[in-house]
């Protein structure tokens, strides 16, 4: 994987998070426990992708 | 820029602005906030805003605790007209909710606490919609739900019967059409 890969999906797994972390609030103040694990899980998953992605960087970087 | 420095650009050890370009750059600066520090943060961010959505998780499993409903007098009907609202607290005394007569004659009533940032929410009969102050939230009169504004969700819809010309709260529903 490139250097410039790895950059687009770390900016991208920021994205899905903010988006995630927005909509996993509004679904806890709206009473809705199974939509908030489905936007914690995706949270989480993106925030591992983000890590695996680190460590390729890290990588190909040193 | 002086005129002495000027004569000096060609000289050794000169302290002419225009020779000494790498002046304001701090090594110790330049070697901490860099490209790399940057991914390394932006990494750290992105695995903080998931853990960040742990706690909510934890607490939706655990269960919200809902105290079971009760009917709950509000107030007579003959003491509240058209275009009209008064504040009570439902289910919980932490919960204040507002009763509206609606201009059209209909009876609505919600928590009034605003979903965007809990500011309480007020009826304004001249326009018949349902305002939050705070930060100009609008919500519908007829299902709570925001129109203009910050806010993102509908307000906790409280159910409500009437009875020999009494109101009476009989129940809650968080997300509702």
């Amino acid at each position: 994987m490139s250097k410039s890969a790895c950059w687009t999906i770390i900016i991208i797994s920021i994205i899905v998070n903010v988006i995630m972390l927005n909509r996993t609030v509004e679904a806890f103040y709206g009473r809705e426990p199974e939509i908030l694990l489905v936007y914690s899980g995706i949270s989480l998953v993106s925030s591992f992708i983000a890590l695996l992605t680190y460590f390729q960087w890290r990588k190909v970087e040193y | 820029m002086t005129e002495k420095k000027k004569l000096g650009r060609n000289q050794k050890d000169t302290n002419d602005d225009m020779i000494n370009l790498v002046d304001n750059l701090n090594r110790e600066d330049d070697l901490k906030y860099n490209r790399r520090a940057f991914l390394k943060t932006a990494v750290g961010t992105s695995m903080a805003l998931g853990v960040a959505t742990i706690p909510f998780s934890v607490k939706a499993m655990l269960g919200f605790s809902e105290k079971e409903s009760e009917k709950v007098e509000i107030a007579r009907l003959s003491d509240l007209p058209k275009g009209e609202s008064i504040t009570f607290h439902y289910p919980t005394e932490k919960d204040p909710a507002l009763l509206i007569h609606t201009v059209k004659g209909e009876l609505k009533a919600y928590n009034n606490a605003c979903t965007h940032l809990m500011c309480p929410v007020f009826y304004e009969k001249e326009k018949d919609v349902l305002l939050c102050p705070c930060h100009a939230g609008f919500f519908d009169v007829n299902n709570g739900h925001p129109v203009a504004g910050p806010p993102q969700r509908e307000l906790p819809l409280i159910e409500i019967e009437v009875v020999n010309d009494i109101v009476y709260a009989v129940g809650r529903q968080y997300r509702h059409e």
